[in-house]
């Protein structure tokens, strides 16, 4: 549905975005995570045919961003802030957005009811919306970038400013809208783009490090696993048989509150090491008070990826 | 063009909703009624010469000041991107603003038709004088307009929108001003190029195919530039 080949953008000699490849298949929806000016809103404003690109090509649903009004045509986009017009009232607002995308009068109010309900607006249809808060702005801005019902929906950072509870909804609503229609979103935050995307993708200065699941992100990441455990008593003997058995795990023991507390570090995430560790407690007569294991984390994906980790 | 109307339409709104508009179309024709009437007391004639000479001054500072925000606003507030990313064409879009711009003016010319009306009603009027000097008028503020548009797509903010017309009308002003200076080769090239002259050959109640011409290619011309401007920023 979307597609990007060699996709490069230049700001002087600086690359924004640079060799972009990817596709997003119909029916998904694909999350665009990268720290700060990574080049997220650059990709979006590029598909949307808003920024020309340096070099490469893109297509929306086989349509080259070259025929940009049939691209637009298909495309909802909501801008980065949601920018819409202040000196308007949220109805006048729509309706023109709706003109403007080609919606005759009969059809036009029955999207924007629709928009209004979906969108939870109804209490502020007719107000300006440079009264409105940040939130109900944001919800305007994603209301008028479905108005027209693309297939295709293109989302930059659809959350920021929501409160915790509206984020929810927002979430809810992309994931259903996700069961009809092609959405890529960007954002900075994980945890949004975990819950609400089937595949992702992460961007750093331009140049795009990884795209999959989470789960498959997570396996790729090199970043150790890590089992907490903590003993009643001191537990050598214990450590020193699991140690036996896999000679490339590491154990420390962990400067925290409780005594006998360790952390072990081990490259191999299918490595049996908490059933080799129970057994090995039994067989000594030593009690594990507490066990914890730690996978790798989208997070830890991200910092390692993105440069943050160095 | 019906997007075109779209956008003109939503213009209107805005200006019936938002003060500015208001102030400008009182502040305007207070200015207006108080140049009509100084001179028409002194005189004592049934005449609109005077009123008529004046009026590209009064255009000069009000209409740059009622595009100034057309396309810098759009910009500064984020939602030309929301604008170039509809299906529309460039051209729609600096086309919508022109004719919102235009309408206001019209409106606000058409008010002023309250003068010539009411001295036809106690005198002798020239009619076909003033209806020529209403189209010299109309095509002048269409040149403006579009000049004022073309400072609006230069920047984001309004009032170095409103600085930069400003500053573009006074230069076609003081060209027009500074005509006699010059040499009559160089004065019939220039006139080629000052609206200004063409309006004042117009108000004696000639219509020439050449003064028509002149100020709507100038029109023509500061709306294609406007048009560049947006489409440099924007894919075609």
């Amino acid at each position: 549905m979307i597609k990007a080949d060699q996709l490069c953008r230049k700001f002087g000699e600086i690359y924004a975005v640079q060799d972009l490849s990817f596709h997003v298949r119909k029916g998904e929806v694909m999350g665009l995570l990268g720290p700060n000016g990574a080049g997220k809103s650059t990709t979006m404003k590029m598909l949307t045919c808003f920024l020309p690109p340096s070099s490469g090509e893109a297509s929306i649903d086989s349509v080259p961003l070259q025929d940009s009004i049939a691209v637009r045509r298909k495309l909802g986009y909501l801008p980065e802030n949601a920018p819409s017009y202040a000196d308007l009232d949220v109805l006048s607002h729509l309706k023109f957005v709706g003109t403007m995308h080609g919606l005759t009068d009969a059809t036009l109010l029955d999207r924007i009811s629709e928009m209004e309900r979906l969108c939870g607006l109804t209490q502020v249809m007719h107000r300006r919306i440079d009264e409105l808060s940040k939130g109900f702005r944001q919800r305007v801005g994603l209301a008028a970038s479905m108005l027209h019902d693309p297939d295709c929906l293109i989302f930059d950072e659809p959350t920021t400013g929501l409160d915790p509870n509206q984020i929810v909804e927002i979430r809810h609503l992309i994931r259903r809208l996700g069961e009809k229609k092609t959405v890529l979103l960007s954002s900075h935050l994980l945890p949004e783009v975990e819950a609400v995307c089937d595949r992702m993708m992460i961007i750093d200065q331009g140049i795009l490090q990884v795209i999959g699941t989470s789960e498959e992100l997570a396996r790729q990441a090199q970043g150790e696993s890590v089992l907490y455990v903590r003993f009643k008593e001191s537990a050598e003997q214990v450590l020193n048989l699991v140690a036996e058995a896999f000679p490339d795990i590491e154990v420390k023991a962990r400067d925290t509150n409780h005594p006998h507390s360790y952390a072990i570090y081990h490259s191999d995430a299918d490595l049996p090491l908490a059933e080799k560790l129970f057994y090995s407690a039994v067989a000594s007569d030593a009690v594990i008070l507490e066990m914890q294991p730690e996978k790798a984390t989208l997070e830890d994906v991200f910092r390692e990826l993105t440069g943050a980790a160095q | 063009m019906n997007i075109a109307l779209t956008i003109c339409w939503k213009e209107w709104r805005v200006a019936l909703d938002t003060p500015l508009g208001y102030v400008v179309a009182v502040a305007f024709l207070l200015a207006a009624g108080f140049f009509f009437g100084s001179n028409l007391f002194l005189a004592g004639q049934a005449d609109m010469r005077g009123y008529f000479s004046i009026m590209p001054l009064l255009l000069m500072f009000f209409i740059p000041a009622m595009t100034m925000r057309m396309l810098s606003d759009e910009q500064r507030s984020g939602t030309f991107e929301l604008l170039a990313t509809m299906p529309v064409r460039t051209r729609d879009i600096v086309a919508g603003k022109f004719l919102a711009v235009m309408a206001q003016v019209s409106a606000l010319l058409a008010l002023t038709l309250f003068y010539p009306a009411s001295l036809a009603l106690i005198g002798n009027l020239d009619g076909g004088q003033v209806a020529a000097a209403y189209l010299a008028l109309f095509l002048l503020a269409a040149c403006y307009v579009s000049v004022s548009l073309y400072a609006s797509a230069l920047t984001s903010h309004a009032v170095v929108a409103y600085v930069i017309g400003f500053g573009l009308l006074f230069g076609l002003f003081i060209i027009m001003q500074a005509m006699p200076t010059f040499s009559p080769a160089t004065q019939d090239f220039l006139a080629v190029f000052t609206p200004l002259a063409h309006y004042h050959f117009m108000l004696r109640g000639v219509i020439g195919l050449d003064d028509i011409g002149t100020l709507l290619s100038v029109t023509v011309l500061f709306l294609t530039l406007t048009w560049f401007q947006l489409e440099r920023r924007r894919w075609r």
